[in-house]
Order: C-alpha cells, then structure tokens, then sequence
C-alpha cells in the first residue's frame, strides 16, 4: 500500500477554498436583484467546505470548524421564520418586506433590503442540510 | 387584512424549529411540547371564535393583493377543521412520552409532529391552489419522517410503498394545477371559481376536475386508490398511525369538498353522480377489509375506508343536508379515528400482541380500557346519542331527498358491519374468562388513559351537545352553497 | 465603417456557429466515452471533458444572446466541474471520499 501524496490538493484547497466562500456571499448578496440568493450562496459554501473535508479529513475539519451542521438547519429556519414575524410588529401583513438606500464609507450607497434577512435563512438552512447530507453519505466508517 | 389567519400555520412551525434545537434533551422536549400545543389551541380557538362571529378572516401575504399574491382565507370551514386538527394535537402530545422509545423520541419526532400540524393547517387555511400543494408536500415531508421512526424492517418496506404513491400522486397534482392555469390563467381559488364559470369549453374543465378527483381520491383513500393505506397506517407508532389515520386522509377530503364545491360546479350532473358510486363502492370494499382480518390494527385501519365513503358521498349528494352532513361526520370521524388508533395502541401494548386470536379477558385486568372501547365502537356505528348518529342521519337524510336509495341501504349494511368489526376487538379480547396462570404481568396504562378519555369526551360531546354544534355547522354547509360568499371575501375587500 | 462593422458581425456570428457544432461533436464523442470507457478514470476524464464543454457552451450563448448574466452560470459550473472531478479522482484512487483521518 503506498501512500498518496496530497500535496498539490491540499496547497490548491487553501486557495480555492476562499475563493469559492467570496464568491458564495457574491451570490447571497447579489441574490436581491440579478442571479443568485440564499439556496445556491449556501450550496456554494457546502462545496467549499466540502472540499476541505475532502482534502485534510474529519478529524482536522472538527477541529477547523466545530459546527453542528443539523443544528445549523435549525437555526437558519428559525432565522427565516422570526423574519416574517418581524412583519408583525409594524402592523403589517405576514412576510412583507421594505427596503431603503443607506450611505456606507467606501462602498457608497447600497439598497439594503429585509428580504436580505430571509436569504441568511435560507442560506444556513441550505448549508446545514446539504454538508449533513454529503458527510453522512461519504464518511467512509 | 389581519395577521391573525395565518398564525395556526406559522406558531407550529416555529414551536417545531424550537424542538428541533432541543431535540436531545427528553424531559424538556416533552415538557414544551405540551406547553406549545396548548399555546395553539388557545389562539386557534380564539381565532375559530372570532370567525364564526365576524366573518372570514383573509391575510394577503407580503402585501401582495389578492389575485396575484398568496392569499390565506380563514372562513369557518377551514377554522373547524383546524380547530378539530389542534385538539389531537394537544391529546396525541400528551400520548406521545408514554408510547414512543426514547430514541424514536430523540429522533426529531416532536419537530416532526409539529410541522405535520403545520403542513394540515396550512392546507386548511390557504386559498392558491399551488400553495395548496405546497403545503401537502409539507405535510407528506412531515410523514415521511415519522413513518420512518425507528426504522424496523417492516417499517421501511412499508413506507417505500407510501413514499412512492404519494410522490407520484404529488406530481400528478402540479400537472393538473398547470392544466388548470393554462386554461384559466390564475391560481388563486377564489378567481379560479370566477372564471371557471366563464369558460366556453367546459369539457376540458371536466377533465381537469377529474384529474384533481383522482390526485385528492389517492391522497383520501377512497375505493380504486385505498390499497397502499391500511397496512402503511399500521406500521408506525400508534401515535404516529392516529395522526396519520386522523388528519392525512381527511385533508384529501377536505380538498375535494373545497374544490366540488367552490371551483368544479360547472358539470354537477357528470362528476357528483361519480362520487356516489365510488362511495357506495368505497363502503363495500372497505367494510369487507375490516371484516376480514383478525389484526386489531388493520381492523381499525380498514374503518378509515367506509368511512371516507360515507364522507364523499355527502359532497356526490350535494344539498344543504348532505353537505352538513359531510361536515358533522368529517370532524366526528377525526376525533374517533384519533380515539380508535389510540386505543388500539394501548391494546396491542397491554397483550403484546396484534392478533386477536391470542388475547383473551383483557376486561378482567383493564376495565377503564374496555368501556373505552365499548363507547367510541358506538360511537363510530352511530348509535343513536352520539355523534356518528347524527351525521349519518343528515347524510341519509339528504340522500333519500334525492332519491338516491341504493347508496342510502348500501351506508346502512356498513354501519352495521363497522360496528360489528369494532365489536369484535370487544368481544374476542375483552370477554371471557380470567387467565388462572399467574404469568400475567399487569402493565400501567396510567398515561395512556387521559388523552384517549380527553378525546372521547368532545367526540360524545359532539353528539350530546348536537343542539349547540349544529346550527354552525349547518351555517358553513349554506356558506358551501354559495361560492360567492368566498369569492367575495376574497378578492373584493 | 458600418460595413466593416457588419462584417465582423457576420465573422462572429460564423466562428460562433462553427464552434458550437464542434462543441456538439465533441460532446458527443465525450459522452461515448463516459458511457463506454473501458476503465474509471477515462470516465472520470470524459465527465471533465464535458463539464469544460459546457461552459464553452454557456459562454458561446452568452455571446450569441449578447447578455453578461451568465458569467456567473459559468464560474458556477466550473466551480461544481472541479470538485466533482476531484471527488471522482479522489474515489477512484482511494476508495473513499472523505476519511476520518489523513496522516
């Protein structure tokens, strides 16, 4: 039995991996407006963190990131649920949303939106649901 | 507008997120069960009152108006039936500690149940036909997770068979809802309605009516469609079976009543006509299942059968008396078949076994047990004080208006024969002489009891207090008969 | 120079045709080879190959349709295409995707 050599793996994982988490929040961020949003921003995520699974183990990966991703499913629900309730406390209908311009240093003016609240939802219950879904498949015990 | 319709959908769900964070922690899971269906039958009943003195409630979601947004309509049929859904809720809550594993507990069976109360609820209460959908997937997310709870072999080949059934019926409904949108351009209920009646070719909205008969039949149970019912029933936990045995069918029911009696009334001569004979049929055959068996489940499973029967057969008849009828025996057939599946739990976790052929005596040991039986058996018959009496007779009532007396001696044969098939749970294991071999260990059967006693007592009340029940009742029957009203109430605000 | 722009138009449109009909040929050929491949890793290759074609292709109708919204599309599928085919290349040599632990 030889040992493989993962050098290049893991040298091109600690690169790619960031670039594909930049891109993720692209994705969510840009979600309001043109292609994008919580559902492929989260799956984009998956597959950075999925790649580091692949490439340095679950052993080291507990130790990089002690999440609990079923727990993450939770939260991100709750997080989408809690948006449509925030409705509530304006006297307005269930899940409507508003938005403003807001002026920030160095970016300039952004819209921000409260739809952008129920994306975050979405986007950690789509993350927890699929690394629960790929490591509970792939993990070779 | 008030925020008030959508909160029966939208508490459970967050209650069920909330369990599902706490998912390992036992007592307290149990604990907040209890608490939080408590806290929904409170505001459901508060809600149920205000509609059935103010009127229906509508809620544009988002702020989106009526035709184009997603409309949730709380009118006083819905809030019944939800109202009934909640009140299971809080007793199967109760049963649950005492009849479950601790793993199956701690495998995310409380968030499970609460997002079926959710899924029910939401069906109920939405008015978009594609929401609609939605929240049957939802509801089936929600079964398919409990029907898998445990996860003996059994089990599992059971549920594939309910797995693929309802997945395949799941796709035939988006078919025919895009059918219906092709040819009516909307898929909001109320304009559906409206504009269903402006169509010059009415064939096709035949077909199309067919079609979602045929998706809701699967979802019901009823006579061509039953096979893949009882034995799936059967196979979870049995508080997992008076959920399923309580709630699933009848949102298939509910959703025929809805869509024959608000959007597809434009051909009644055709289709309500079919719904008899598949009722007279679905009483047959499913008569003859719980006959046949010695299996206390399945005897109980196969009931659920006539009495879908019974319930389409109201909305085939069509009048004022049929259709408060319908809706007397489908909130009386909720709480009864919640009872009977309970109860039956009990039974099979008292003798350790499902064949009546090796229980005996049970009576001598469990006497609460055996009354218990011995009532909701009446009950379900229609023995004359109570509630299966009285929407039989309505049913009758207005079948012989009608002329229709095949059906009515047909619904009468099965009445006796489900009481006899209940009978002999009685007879085969409550009767008979006391064991003399001291083997025998008496199990608790304390917490079994409150929630199945709890249920029994709105069931009896239903009928005793017919007096107070019916008059509302037979006010949403008139409200069905005049889809205006709901079409009103929507889109001209 | 309105006929040196429409002569570049039609250039374009020309070359764009020509590559796609190759891009068809060629995944084609790479579907033979996914289905029929005597061993894994030329599966393995081909579905590569495949992916590759399929981002020329999104951008070949990005060009045809004269819109950028699919650039991201493109970046996604190459993203997707490369941990497949790392997840693929790393099954085929290890048998396992993921291990508990590596040194």
């Amino acid at each position: 039995m030889y040992k493989p050599n993962n050098l290049i793996l893991r040298t091109t994982t600690s690169l790619i991996a960031f670039i594909l988490l930049g891109f993720a929040v692209y994705l969510l961020f840009a979600g309001h407006n043109a292609p994008g949003g919580g559902f492929v921003g989260g799956l984009m995520t998956a597959a950075a963190i999925v790649l580091m699974y692949i490439s340095y183990g679950t052993e080291v990966m507990k130790k990089i990131l002690p999440i609990n991703f079923r727990t993450l499913i939770s939260i991100g629900l709750l997080v989408a649920v809690l948006t449509g309730f925030g409705a509530f406390l304006f006297q307005q209908p269930f899940l409507a949303h508003t938005y403003d311009y807001f002026m920030f240093p160095f970016f300039g003016e952004i819209e921000l939106a409260t739809a952008m609240l129920f994306d975050i939802g979405v986007y950690l219950t789509v993350l927890g649901v699929t690394i629960t879904i790929i490591l509970s498949i792939a993990n070779d015990q | 507008m008030s925020n008030l319709a959508v909160l029966p959908i939208i508490l459970p769900l967050l209650f069920g997120i909330i369990l599902a964070l706490t998912h390992n922690r036992i007592p307290l899971s149990r604990f907040l069960t209890k608490t939080f269906t408590i806290i929904n039958l409170g505001v459901v009943s508060y809600i149920t009152f205000r509609v059935f003195n103010q009127g229906t409630i509508t809620l544009e979601t988002g702020g989106w108006e009526a035709p184009y947004g997603i409309v949730i309509v709380a009118d006083s049929l819905a809030m019944l039936l939800v109202l009934t859904t909640n009140i299971i809720a809080v007793a199967c809550a109760f049963y649950a500690p005492h009849s479950l594993s601790e793993r199956q507990e701690k495998y995310y069976f409380y968030p499970f149940f609460l997002l079926l109360i959710t899924g029910v609820s939401g069906a109920f209460l939405t008015g978009d036909l594609f929401n609609l959908f939605v929240f049957f997937e939802v509801l089936l997310m929600a079964s398919y997770g409990l029907i898998v709870l445990g996860g003996d072999k059994v089990q599992l080949r059971e549920s594939i068979k309910y797995v693929i059934i309802n997945l395949f019926s799941s796709m035939l409904f988006v078919t025919a809802v895009a059918f219906l949108y092709s040819v009516v351009g909307t898929i909001n209920m109320a304009q559906i309605a409206e504009r269903v009646q402006e169509v010059e070719q009415q064939g096709i909205l035949t077909t199309i009516a067919i079609l979602f008969f045929f998706v809701f039949a699967t979802k019901a149970a009823l006579f061509p469609l039953y096979y893949w019912m009882p034995k799936s029933y059967i196979v979870p936990n049995p508080v997992v079976s008076a959920l399923f045995g309580a709630l699933l069918t009848k949102v298939g029911i509910y959703s025929i009543l809805r869509m024959f009696s608000l959007i597809f009334i434009h051909n009644i001569d055709f289709t309500h006509p079919l719904f008899i004979w598949i009722a007279g049929l679905s009483l047959i055959f499913g008569v003859i299942g719980s006959i046949s068996t010695n299996n206390v489940k399945l005897i109980v499973a196969y009931n659920i059968i006539p009495a879908v029967g019974f319930l389409i057969m109201g909305i085939g008849v069509f009048n004022e008396d049929a259709l408060s009828g319908t809706i007397y025996y489908l909130v009386h057939d909720m709480f009864i078949k919640a009872v009977l599946f309970l109860i039956v739990g009990v039974i099979v976790y008292v003798a350790g076994t499902s064949d009546l052929r090796k229980m005996n005596g049970l009576i001598n040991y469990y006497p609460l047990l055996g009354w218990l039986l011995f009532i909701s058996a009446f009950v379900l018959a229609g023995i004359p004080p109570f509630s299966g009496f009285i929407g039989k007779l309505l049913l009758l009532k207005g079948a012989l208006s009608v002329d229709e007396v095949i059906i009515v001696l047909i619904a009468l044969i099965s009445s006796l024969l489900i009481l006899y098939s209940i009978m002999k749970i009685f007879i085969n294991g409550f009767w008979g002489e006391k064991q003399e071999s001291d083997n025998i260990k008496l199990k608790s059967t304390k917490g079994f009891m409150g929630p199945i006693v709890f249920l029994l007592e709105f069931s009896v009340m239903l009928g005793i207090g017919a007096e107070f029940v019916y008059p509302p009742i037979a006010s949403i029957s008139e409200y069905l008969l005049n889809p205006e009203l709901y079409i009103d109430s929507v889109l001209k605000e | 120079m309105t006929s040196v722009l429409q002569a570049t138009e039609t250039f374009l449109d020309i070359a764009v045709w020509i590559s796609l009909i190759a891009i068809g040929i060629s995944l084609l050929l790479l579907l033979y080879r996914a289905i029929q491949g005597p061993t894994n890793p030329d599966r393995a290759v081909a579905l590569d190959g495949i992916g590759v074609n399929l981002m020329g292709l999104a951008a070949l109708i990005s060009i045809m349709i004269v819109t950028t919204k699919f650039n991201d599309v493109i970046l996604l599928i190459g993203i997707l295409l490369f941990i497949g085919t790392l997840a693929i290349a790393k099954y085929i040599e290890k048998g396992a995707l993921i291990d508990r632990d590596m040194d």
